[in-house]
């Protein structure tokens, strides 16, 4: 009788334990006075773990009551883990660039004040959405850019092109010399994405760079001949062979790899990419960049306002989360290795460029020319974080809808497509 | 489960040849050398063709990335382990508390489950039909929900009774979900084959059913007690969505859901990516081979009840 | 009489737990997720509002549902066929008791005791564009170009059938295995003695033997696949352009990306539905078969 006893309780005692262990961990998180804060970041070759690390030590320096823990997107699609998070009941305190129009509708984000924003930068309504910044807008890129490999375009006697028809010639060049023309990360599909936001902003925006306020209007649609021409550009690139046959089973990591090893001519992608955790001065010296060519030839930069931090309305601690937040943004050291590995483009008003201690590649400064310089400058699609960005969820179906390129050439159904899900999206 | 070694017996017999057979028969059996040793050659090259997945991990494991890429189905050689030791001293230490937050989650699924489910069949069994029909329809439900179903509803519970994102909150919806349905059929099964008496002599002799349960049941089921711990200490170890989504990122990841998260920017470099397979693969493929026998009779008994 | 009582509330307590438990984590959860799939819940929005079967008719009209059906069909289809026809051919020829035939039982086995994940890492690595497959091709000079084994729809697809089969054909194997092992050999013997061929034995002795094994690989088979999430997430995430999404992946994905609630649940009684009807049809179909033999 009384080993049974003994065993009886044994399991009881371990749902009690169970229970128990559940009460202790409930406990601790409220129990403390001082501001324990989760922070969402996500890792790339620029930006790893000791990155992370020590620039929230060093936002933490002047707030000695903070604590945060780094929670790691498993993939470079920190929205979608987010809403992850969100959805299991363990939305991060601060989120590290994620699109901020996705969570708005549930209010779930804290805007910054606008007289921080407008003493510390340049472009201060720059990540404006419906009167409220939910990114403070500290830096900027270029994308996509086409970073292009000097030598090969020497040895096949290719010049760097200004046009469309120019750009095709050189395609078609390298084709034939049995170079692939287009690198193309295509298994990550934010990455396999890059022409068609290429296409979308140098032709779309180029052209009405009210597009995107337009849509959501309802004045045009994707269907339009104007965004379908777009669509037939990025297929005609899959139908001339612009890609490697295998390019989407291709990673970020071995694109970038196989670009550099002049095993392809041009690479879009970001302006991130002129950062040293991508390329070395070395092999800098022998990439150049071109902004994405238009029917005319003229110039028009994608560009994109970026930054880091959101902070969550629903933190226990938002003042403190958003302390954090702020003091993460302006740090100086944080900047110079975003500067230095991510090739990102300081956006301060009292520091450019000169005034951090950094060192670059000359493929740094020359497109860091097309922000200084004046030119035409459009939202880059699908990538900024103010009114422009795109309906919630319209990011996934652009990335879907490039991968689906490689295999489906229907292009006005594809079209259809998207105005359906941007009317479902707005609509909901 | 006595039934189950016989068969093995029948076979053992089978390739013994009858002495009372002719000459003709002796030319037969030099053809069936020649035969079995060609069978036995076509076994070894699609049994090898089929394991070479594991034989690339495996072997990677301990070779550099350069003879990874050149010689894939190459011996290491040179032979190193510095994909071990560097998968060990990861900064995260992926390896270390993924397989101590793994080993928690299992072990408290196991405690909790085995008696529970066992002494549950018990008391099903003891029942009338109409109970235990409606029981056992109930549990079987458990054995077919697709755990994606009941995972959003899952969250939105723990979160009510403030258990999200804990081990409790995980280790209980593993308790309770479709795992207690298959150890229940099983030990539910395994007790038809209990000899009545037995119980109803203990009972006569005054003892309580607690007592004829831990004392007298639970000796007779350990066969099925072997197989439902071995399977389910299998899946909850193997388990993917629940550690990913019910546990989150914030208390630590199981060795699954950890490999999953932090793998991804190393998935190029084969050399350490294998070293990580290897020390989070080791631990259920040991136990396989130490409990061979067990798992495979487990399965058959598991499934010619189920 | 009072043995009676005993036996009915002394392992009571126990029980409730179990049973309480069970009710929490598994009813509770089916009945909770019908309901919501009547609703617009989602924690992306402040307020939720019943919205009648809108959720059901935006299912039925979303052209996700039938790729992702189309997909889960060809994976459950092409897993169960491969892995059993293969199954039961390996068992066949592994079925002997010598050392060698256990050692490579052993071996084929060991795919089934590895997690969904770390199997796709390892195939990953195998199929990716500079992966081991494509520079063995093309050191043998097989192709020229790097196969995009996981690039497009279709390959993508066969890539992951075949990943699937890989992990399911073990467990068949075993099955079928122990099914041949309770055969017994007198059988054989006087079948051989009436003179009949390999083909002949095997259609009439050992079928008839497996058949039960047959019913337990396929259903497993079946079940398997239709909840089929891990090795998709790993190996392609669902992609090219969400060719390669499973029903269930689906439903993970509006659940916990889009964060829609009250869809996901729809898609949840969706596939409850599904996985039910072909449980028991192929458990029903397979046993009248093994009765009929």
């Amino acid at each position: 009788m009384t080993r049974t006893r003994r065993t009886v309780g044994l399991a009881l005692a371990a749902l009690g334990m169970t229970a128990a262990l559940a009460g202790c961990s409930t406990t601790a998180s409220t129990g403390s006075g001082d501001a324990d804060l989760t922070f969402m970041v996500f890792e790339t070759p620029a930006l790893g773990p000791e990155f992370w690390d020590q620039s929230i030590e060093n936002a933490l320096t002047d707030l000695p009551d903070v604590t945060v823990n780094k929670i790691v997107s498993p993939g470079g699609d920190r929205t979608a883990y987010a809403k992850q998070l969100q959805a299991s009941d363990q939305f991060p305190d601060v989120l590290a660039s994620i699109t901020p129009r996705d969570f708005l509708e549930a209010g779930l984000l804290e805007p910054f004040d606008q007289d921080w924003l407008d003493e510390n930068f340049i472009l201060p309504e720059a990540n404006d959405i419906d009167g409220g910044t939910y990114i403070p807008p500290t830096n900027s890129q270029v994308l996509p850019l086409v970073f292009y490999n000097k030598a090969l375009f020497a040895e096949h006697g290719v010049e760097v092109p200004e046009t469309w028809a120019e750009f095709v010639a050189a395609i078609e060049k390298f084709r034939a010399a049995d170079v692939t023309p287009l690198e193309l990360a295509g298994s990550e599909p934010w990455a396999a994405s890059m022409p068609l936001v290429g296409l979308s902003s140098a032709d779309v925006l180029g052209q009405d760079p009210e597009w995107i306020q337009k849509r959501y209007a309802g004045e045009v649609s994707f269907s339009d001949p104007l965004y379908v021409g777009a669509l037939e550009k990025a297929r005609d690139l899959v139908e001339m062979e612009a890609y490697d046959p295998a390019a989407l089973s291709v990673d970020y990591a071995t694109a970038n790899r196989n670009f550099l090893d002049g095993k392809s001519a041009m690479y879009p992608m970001g302006s991130w990419f002129t950062g040293s955790s991508y390329i070395t001065p070395e092999q800098a010296e022998n990439i150049g960049a071109f902004p994405w060519p238009t029917d005319d030839g003229s110039i028009v930069v994608p560009f994109n306002v970026g930054g880091t931090t959101a902070v969550s309305s629903q933190s226990e601690h938002v003042d403190e989360a958003t302390s954090f937040a702020k003091a993460w943004s302006l740090d100086p050291a944080n900047l110079t290795v975003l500067i230095e590995t991510d090739g990102a483009y300081p956006m301060f008003k009292d520091r450019s460029i000169e005034d951090f201690d950094v060192s670059v590649s000359g493929l740094y400064l020359d497109t860091y020319a097309y922000v200084t310089d004046e030119n035409s400058k459009v939202s880059s699609f699908g990538w900024v974080n103010n009114n422009d960005s795109l309906a919630p969820g319209m990011n996934d179906a652009l990335y879907a809808l490039s991968q689906a390129l490689f295999s489906d050439g229907d292009v006005a159904a594809q079209a259809a497509q998207l105005d359906k899900e941007w009317d479902a999206a707005v609509g909901k | 489960m006595s039934t189950i070694t016989q068969p093995e017996k029948a076979v053992r017999a089978h390739p013994v040849d009858d002495p009372n057979r002719s000459a003709a028969r002796r030319s037969r059996a030099r053809a069936g050398i020649a035969r079995r040793s060609a069978h036995l050659i076509a076994a070894w090259v699609v049994t090898l063709i089929f394991v070479i997945p594991i034989y690339l991990a495996v072997s990677g494991a301990f070779k550099t990335q350069e003879q990874i890429l050149t010689e894939p189905l190459a011996l290491p050689s040179p032979f190193t382990l510095d994909n071990i030791v560097g998968a060990l001293q990861r900064p995260d230490h992926l390896i270390q508390s993924g397989l101590l937050n793994s080993i928690l989650v299992t072990v408290a699924t196991l405690v909790l489950i085995i008696p529970l489910a066992s002494a549950t069949s018990f008391w099903i069994s003891e029942q009338r039909p109409v109970i235990r029909g409606v029981l056992l329809a109930a549990f079987a439900l458990g054995l077919m929900v697709p755990p994606q179903v009941v995972l959003q509803p899952i969250v939105s519970l723990l979160q009510s009774i403030g258990l999200a994102n804990s081990y409790p909150g995980l280790i209980l919806s593993n308790v309770g979900g479709g795992y207690l349905s298959f150890a229940v059929f099983l030990y539910v099964g395994f007790l038809r084959t209990v000899p009545r008496e037995v119980v109803e002599a203990a009972r006569v002799d005054g003892a309580g059913e607690l007592r004829i349960w831990w004392t007298i049941v639970m000796p007779l089921v350990r066969p099925a007690t072997a197989t439902v711990g071995i399977f389910l200490g299998l899946w909850v170890w193997n388990d993917f969505l629940n550690p990913l989504i019910i546990l989150g990122p914030l208390q630590g990841q199981t060795i699954t859901t950890g490999i999953y998260q932090s793998v991804g920017t190393i998935s190029t470099d084969y050399a350490q990516l294998f070293g990580v397979m290897f020390l989070a693969a080791i631990i259920p493929v040991v136990g396989y081979l130490v409990t061979q026998r067990e798992f495979i009779h487990g399965l058959m008994s598991g499934a010619s009840k189920g | 009489m009072s043995t009676r009582q005993r036996s009915r509330w002394g392992l009571a307590p126990i029980a409730g737990i179990a049973i309480i438990l069970y009710a929490a984590f598994l009813l509770w959860p089916l009945v909770s997720s019908f309901v919501t799939s009547f609703t617009n819940s989602s924690p992306l929005k402040a307020t939720s509002s019943f919205v009648g079967a809108d959720n059901y008719v935006e299912l039925f009209q979303d052209p996700r549902l039938y790729r992702t059906l189309g997909f889960t069909l060809v994976v459950v289809v092409f897993v169960t066929v491969v892995s059993n026809a293969l199954g039961l051919l390996f068992a066949l020829l592994l079925n002997s008791p010598s050392r060698n035939y256990r050692v490579m039982r052993t071996l084929v086995f060991i795919p089934q005791v590895l997690s969904g994940v770390i199997v796709a890492f390892i195939w990953r690595s195998v199929l990716n564009q500079n992966g081991l497959l494509n520079s063995t091709l093309q050191s043998m000079g097989l192709t020229d170009e790097a196969v995009s084994w996981l690039g497009t729809p279709e390959l993508a697809t066969f890539s992951i059938c075949v990943v699937v089969s890989w992990m399911t054909i073990a467990f068949s194997t075993v099955v079928y295995t122990a099914s041949l092992q309770s055969v017994p050999s007198e059988l054989y013997e006087a079948a051989r003695v009436d003179g009949a061929g390999a083909l002949s034995r095997f259609r009439n002795v050992t079928f008839p033997m497996i058949a039960p094994g047959v019913t337990i690989s396929v259903t497993l088979c079946l079940i398997t696949t239709l909840k089929l999430y891990d090795i998709i997430a790993v190996l392609t995430g669902g992609g090219p352009a969400n060719s390669t999404q499973s029903l269930a992946f689906f439903l993970v994905e509006v659940a916990f990306t889009e964060n829609r609630f009250g869809y996901s649940s729809a898609i949840a009684m969706f596939l409850l539905l599904l996985t039910a009807v072909v449980a028991y049809s192929s458990t029903g179909l397979l046993r009248r078969r093994e009765a009929h033999l």
